[in-house]
């Protein structure tokens, strides 16, 4: 239905519902319609009147409809009278109006009440994302920064993630502000970045980089630039933190992945004890390896080619820098095939050691088991993204080291048809938002989306001191 | 800007504006209807004239004056520990702004709303006792339908009044029952043992056990009913287990008499291990044919959220032979998890066991999943897969063999 552009008399809005034809939801369809083309509030204003005089009352959702339209148009009176009505009608309201009042309020200079509002949707349940959005960013417009990281840190001490809109208003309204607090406060934003590895999009980090330069007598300058493979920054000279784990951090990653990857809630979902044990002493015996390879993932890189062949080329690729190799791979590629030929397989076997798990047994869970035995140097191949292993390790803090431990030590090779194996290097500085004290390096996204979890941006904002 | 903003004005209030009004806003106007939603926004200064005349504002003072009434009603509810009140108030409010929420929730309900951890977990349970009361209510309706017009024909019967003849008193149903158990009983002694492992409470939540039950409630009533019934065990069967709840809320005081065997024991202590097969979708090995001396294993596990090996692990550990049955060989599978619900698994078995003809027992396995069936051997299908992938999806031949290779991995790899 298209809505009406002028208010309309109560015998038109009810020719219009006889028309429509069912009428039981005519005022609903009514109401959508006039959010969707922003239609005059005069008009909505019609139908409620039409509404209050034939039932002599008017049904919460058609209100909160109402609301939205006065929220979408900033009518700050109605929004009001709406609270006014809704306060004596109803003893509590549902999330939907508090976000729409809050929301509404918080762009007026009726700012304050929004708080008020914010204080009663405490009592009842946790305010969503977008209250705490609407009143920060509120606070903030009004220069009230104290207000507005209370209302932030409250908002993470309840579990409630920010948006990156939220933590870019912050640097935005901040600009020009001389104030140690607030200067430690924002800081922690970057470090909430750093511990989330989050990475700024595009216009977040020029607000991050114009914060900085506008800090009066800071002396901060920024650059974009991109990092070097060694992992120096060509602006500054300065060497990026490396993406080595530490010897906690290791040794914590590795426990879990025993615990929650390979073993999770029934060790024979992925292997057998036995089988474990097997692959525990034949890797106890020979370590430590220097690359760890996915021997079947491998093997299709081509589709083409015989598989034992690309798995050959692979080894022969890797082979030559005389590093020790560990192929893993399952008992059915030992079995004479038209794509595994015992020759080759015996030939490969000299350069490399081998191990073979049984058919039904999941290969992965021993890559990272050899991996992670062998040392921070060792380094594995695969083309496979591990999420599924990932998604088993139980808390967001070890996902992430996992994570960057995958960057470091993942060979995974190009999309090529080209004969010779070629190899993307893994990443040898940590890819996360980091300081020195006198010189920031953060890295961001060019668009705003993320698409890709293991993907990480290239480019960088340097941001150093000169004293 | 502005001459053209002048300019659109114009036009809008010299031509299309009386036309509008002359043939009202009816919907055969579309095209038309479109340009004035373009010109909404002009429109705020020309919408005075009839304002004056209607109080915009009367709603106000409707929705104001009303409010007494209202509030006494509030005091008058059933006192309620507070927190429970409170939830109860907001789901009011929830359901008033129009989601999908119960009329009607008991205390209980309420308590297992509040203990959801999210806000998601939250909606999806409430979605889930909507429904289930839209059903009840609908059902109820039918029912009432129905005796109305049971009660019409008995009257219509009534003055008939002419009673046929029969050598049968009319007790059909109490005198299958006896035969049913005549059979069932046959089968305690003389049958085929089918166990369901009912070790899985742990893998599951209250109501995926709940479903699981329901599922093998269904099973067993057609094993009953069939020709040649099944020995059915339940093994490791905890009294006092969620499992155990359910099936008494099912069966009442029928649970005592059915005649199966309830065992806590284990299978692997009852049948000699080499003539048990654990049949689990995961299974590396397909199954050829029902063999009449294997005593076969059924998992009474229903996993929403899809948990591979759970069941091969089990299998695994006790070291038995396992076997899931050759969808792929059999359907031309199109969508769905490959495992099926118990009751499906049920038939399929009933139907082997009596005729051994694959096809008709895999009618049992839901249409939705797959295309059609095949008798042809692998490779051709291949070539059809491939062909029917390339005319829908336009995709590479690669890409197409790479997907045929995930989805026949199993017998490719394991050569």
């Amino acid at each position: 239905v298209q809505p009406p552009e002028k208010p309309l008399q109560p015998e038109e809005w009810n020719k219009l519902r006889e028309d429509f034809q069912s009428p039981e939801i005519f005022e609903e369809v009514m109401f959508n319609s006039m959010i969707r083309c922003n239609s005059p509030i005069d008009v909505a204003k019609s139908l409620l009147s039409h509404l209050a005089k034939r039932n002599g009352d008017i049904s919460y959702s058609v209100l909160v409809k109402y609301l939205t339209l006065c929220v979408q148009q900033g009518q700050v009176s109605e929004i009001c009278d709406v609270y006014d009505i809704m306060k004596v009608r109803f003893k509590i309201l549902e999330s939907g109006a508090y976000n729409l009042l809050i929301k509404g309020l918080s762009n007026s200079d009726q700012w304050r009440m929004a708080l008020t509002l914010l204080k009663e949707v405490k009592k009842i349940m946790i305010p969503s994302r977008t209250c705490y959005e609407s009143c920060i960013k509120a606070a903030s417009r009004h220069q009230d920064m104290k207000l507005a990281f209370e209302l932030y840190n409250e908002m993470l001490a309840k579990d409630v993630v920010p948006t990156l809109d939220v933590l870019q208003s912050f640097f935005d309204f901040s600009r020009g502000m001389k104030d140690a607090q607030l200067q430690k406060e924002l800081f922690a934003i970057l470090l909430y970045l750093r511990d989330n590895q989050i990475y700024p999009h595009k216009t977040f980090m020029w607000s991050i980089k114009l914060w900085f330069e506008s800090i009066p007598g800071g002396n901060w300058r920024g650059h974009l630039t991109n990092i070097k493979d060694s992992g120096q920054c060509p602006v500054c000279n300065h060497q990026l933190e490396d993406s080595n784990l530490t010897e906690e951090e290791y040794s914590n990653l590795s426990e879990r992945i025993i615990r929650d990857v390979i073993h999770g809630t029934d060790t024979f979902r992925k292997t057998s004890p036995q089988e474990f044990e097997a692959f525990q002493t034949f890797v106890e015996n020979r370590l430590p390896f220097d690359i760890v390879i996915d021997g079947l993932n491998v093997s299709h890189i081509k589709p083409k080619k015989m598989q034992c062949e690309n798995l050959y080329d692979a080894i022969n690729c890797l082979a030559k820098e005389n590093v020790r190799l560990l192929v893993l791979g399952r008992k059915h590629m030992l079995i004479n095939s038209s794509n595994w030929k015992r020759e080759i397989m015996k030939e490969m076997q000299n350069k490399a050691d081998f191990f073979f798990a049984e058919n039904i047994s999941e290969d992965d869970a021993f890559l990272l088991y050899a991996t992670l035995r062998s040392g921070k140097h060792c380094k594995f191949v695969t083309r496979d993204f591990l999420r599924d292993h990932k998604a088993c390790l139980s808390d967001s803090l070890t996902r992430h080291l996992f994570r960057k431990w995958q960057r470091g030590h993942q060979i995974s090779k190009k999309k090529c048809f080209s004969s010779v194996f070629s190899q993307q290097p893994a990443f040898r500085y940590d890819c996360v938002v980091q300081t020195t004290g006198d010189t920031w390096h953060i890295p961001y996204k060019d668009v705003f989306e993320e698409k890709y979890s293991y993907r990480v941006p290239r480019k960088w904002l340097c941001i150093q001191q000169k004293l | 800007m502005q001459s053209a903003n002048m300019f659109l004005k114009k036009t809008v209030r010299s031509c299309v504006l009386p036309f509008a009004a002359q043939y009202g806003m009816k919907k055969d106007l579309f095209p038309l209807s479109r340009t004035l939603s373009l010109s909404l926004c002009l429109k705020q200064d020309n919408s005075c004239k009839p304002s004056e005349k209607l109080d915009l504002d009367a709603w106000k003072k409707v929705m104001k004056s009303g409010l007494h009434e209202e509030v006494r009603e509030m005091v008058s509810e059933p006192q309620e520990p507070s927190s429970l009140a409170a939830a109860r108030e907001i789901l009011e409010m929830w359901r008033l702004a129009g989601r999908l929420v119960p009329e009607n929730i008991s205390e209980e309900q309420l308590k297992t709303f509040m203990e959801c951890p999210s806000k998601s977990a939250k909606r999806k349970y409430l979605k889930y006792l909507h429904l289930k009361e839209l059903h009840k209510k609908s059902d109820k309706r039918k029912m009432d339908e129905k005796r109305e017009r049971r009660l019409e024909a008995q009257e219509q019967a009534s003055k008939m009044d002419e009673t046929k003849k029969s050598s049968f008193i009319c007790m059909w149903s109490n005198s299958m029952d006896k035969a049913y158990n005549w059979r069932a009983a046959q089968s305690m002694i003389f049958g085929q043992p089918l166990v369901f492992d009912m070790s899985y409470e742990k893998e599951m939540s209250v109501r995926e056990v709940t479903n699981t039950v329901r599922q093998i409630v269904l099973g067993e009533g057609s094993n009953r009913r069939s020709v040649d019934p099944f020995h059915i065990h339940f093994c490791n069967f905890k009294d006092n287990s969620l499992y155990h709840k359910e099936f008494i809320k099912h069966y009442r005081e029928a649970w005592g008499k059915l005649l199966i065997t309830v065992t806590d024991q284990c299978y692997t202590e009852i049948f000699p291990k080499n003539k048990l097969i654990y049949l689990t979708a995961d299974s590396p090995k397909v199954m050829k044919s029902f063999d009449h001396d294997k005593i076969y294993i059924i998992g009474s596990m229903v996993d929403k959220s899809i948990k591979t090996g759970v069941s091969l692990a089990r299998a695994k550990r006790l070291g038995l032979e396992t076997a899931a049955l050759p969808l792929e060989k059999y359907l031309l599978w199109s969508t769905g998890a490959k495992n099926l619900t118990l009751d499906q698994m049920m038939h399929i078995l009933l139907t082997l066991k009596d005729t051994a003809d694959w096809k008709k027992a895999l009618e049992f396995v839901p249409k939705r999943k797959y295309c059609g069936f095949v008798n042809r051997p692998v490779q051709e299908l291949k070539k059809s897969l491939d062909l029917i992938n390339t005319l829908k999806l336009g995709k590479r031949r690669e890409e197409v063999q790479k997907q045929f290779a995930k989805n026949y991995s199993k017998k490719y790899k394991l050569k």
